[in-house]
This record gives structure tokens, C-alpha cells and sequence, in this order.
């Protein structure tokens, strides 16, 4: 038995700011899985994910939901998707593959991604300061997800409802991220 | 710049990276031969300077990770095609 004990930490701490019409919050209980398709058994994979949870292969950009709304795919490449699933436990790759029960290749990447959450009525015209994706709720419509540059940081978004919007970057970029995200809270509203 | 990915739509120039010319796609495959040391260095280093239409290799690293074949004018940088080198590299024989 080692001296020391690990205390569990997400990468932000659990933040969350309230702003006039925009909230801005870290989500935590979510976890992230790779899930690498290879190109001669991505129809086998699609099928054993539509009769274990209701799934299919979203088109690229885009999302698709298990039949109990608990996983969301989301397609950034062409030969792997993101599993986005609520689990907070710390096994979430045997997690999800016990779900799927699909012949894929599991990576968890749970830890490695911070997430931040920004939501309310004004939650697009804070985040048209700093994403240069066309945000217009009829280009990026509800489960449109894309990978871009905000502020130099690679980063994810994810529309996961009217107002809402998932933002994913790298686990030591977040307090960046947090920040850039702050800064155009102030300069917008 | 804006290149329009066959996959993802018009994205900022920012999110790629400039490999060069295909060229680099047709690496030589007879190293053993006496002939290898010339055709490598004509890979390597040679390159036509066109006044025009030119092909080359960009990588969307803060995107999908594809990499793409960009057919760009040198002397407007209008963009008039754009495909996945993985295709493109396919129809010459090379790749999986």
C-alpha cells in the first residue's frame, strides 16, 4: 500500500459561471470513447451497435443516439467515430464495449478531453467570437459536431440542444479554453 | 483561403498544413537498382516551377486528419479541385 492517495479531478474542477442569457459549465458526467472502425468490418460493427443499443453510423459532421438516448456517436473522421455516453466511472472502455458488444477497436479518452458546456439565448453570440464554423441553426443544425481552431486550440463542438453547445479540447488546454470563453462572454454581453 | 474538404465542406485555410507537390506520392519503388541514387534525388529535390495549375498535398490536422490533394493556380491561388489523397493515391496504384 503506497503513502499516497489519488484523488480523482476533473480538469477544470467542476466550473461553472452564470452570465446574463449564457451559462458556461464544465460537464463531468460524461465519458469519451474511441471507437475505430476498420474499413472491411465497418458493416458487421454497425450491426451488432444497431441490435445491442439502437445505433448507427452517423454521417460525417453529424450524431446519432442509442435507442435510451445514453450514447451519442459522433462522426469527425472517416474510418473512427466518439462515443459521448454518460458513465463516470473510471472503466468507461469495458463500459461501452460490453454496451456495443461490436467486433471495434476501443480507446478510452475520457480524461484526456475537457469539456465545457455553453449554454443559454445568447450561448451563439458568444461563441461566434472565437469559432470559425458556420453556427447558423440551419447549417449547424441539433447533433452537428465538428472539429476546429478556436482561439489556436484544436477543439471539438457538439450542438447538443437549441442553445447548447459541448466544446472539447485537449485536458491541459481547458483553463485556456475556459478563459478565451470568458473573454468573449465579456466582450459580447 | 478557404478549401473546400470533400468530406467537411468549406474550411479555414488555418486548419490544414502545406506538405508540397504530389510528387511526394510517387516515391521510387527500385532502390536496388543503379539507377536509384538519380530517380531518388529527382524525387527528393527536383520540382517543376508551373505558371498555372499545380497538385499538391495538404494535411487537415486540426480537422478530420485527412490528408487531401489540393489543385490550386500558382498564379491566382484560386483552388479549382479538391480531393482525399487516399483516392487520389488509389488510382495510381499506391496504397491500400
Amino acid at each position: 500500500m503506497s503513502d499516497y492517495e489519488l484523488i480523482k479531478e476533473s480538469p477544470l474542477g467542476g466550473a461553472e459561471h452564470e452570465f446574463d442569457g449564457v451559462t458556461v459549465a464544465e460537464v463531468i458526467d460524461q465519458s469519451l470513447v474511441m471507437v475505430a472502425l476498420p474499413r472491411d468490418r465497418a458493416v458487421d460493427i454497425e450491426s451488432a451497435m444497431g441490435e445491442s443499443c439502437g445505433l448507427s453510423i452517423p454521417a460525417m459532421g453529424q450524431s446519432t443516439k442509442s435507442s435510451d438516448a445514453s450514447v451519442t456517436l459522433w462522426r469527425l473522421q472517416k474510418n473512427q467515430v466518439l462515443a459521448y455516453f454518460s458513465y463516470d466511472g473510471d472503466d468507461a472502455e469495458v463500459n461501452l464495449a460490453e454496451r456495443f458488444d461490436a467486433p471495434a477497436y476501443y480507446t478510452d479518452q475520457s480524461d484526456t478531453w475537457g469539456m465545457i458546456r455553453v449554454s443559454g439565448e445568447r450561448s451563439r453570440d458568444v461563441l461566434e467570437r472565437i469559432c470559425p464554423i458556420d453556427l447558423d441553426p440551419s447549417v449547424f443544425t441539433l447533433g452537428s459536431v465538428s472539429r476546429t481552431v478556436m482561439e489556436h486550440i484544436g477543439t471539438i463542438i457538439f450542438r447538443d440542444g437549441d442553445d447548447s453547445y459541448v466544446l472539447l479540447t485537449m485536458r491541459s488546454f481547458s483553463r485556456s479554453m475556459l478563459h478565451a470563453i470568458e473573454v468573449s462572454v465579456k466582450n459580447v454581453l | 483561403m478557404i478549401i473546400n474538404h470533400p468530406l467537411l465542406g468549406p474550411r479555414d485555410s488555418e486548419e490544414f498544413v502545406y506538405l508540397g507537390s504530389t510528387d511526394l506520392i510517387d516515391r521510387p519503388t527500385n532502390w536496388e537498382k543503379s539507377a536509384a541514387a538519380e530517380d531518388f534525388h529527382q524525387y527528393q529535390y527536383i520540382r517543376e516551377n508551373i505558371a498555372g495549375d499545380i497538385q499538391e498535398l495538404w494535411y487537415h490536422e486540426q480537422g478530420d486528419q485527412s490528408w487531401l490533394v489540393v489543385t490550386r493556380s500558382t498564379l491566382t491561388h484560386e483552388i479549382s479541385n479538391v480531393e482525399l489523397a487516399q483516392d487520389f493515391s488509389r488510382v495510381k496504384g499506391r496504397g491500400k
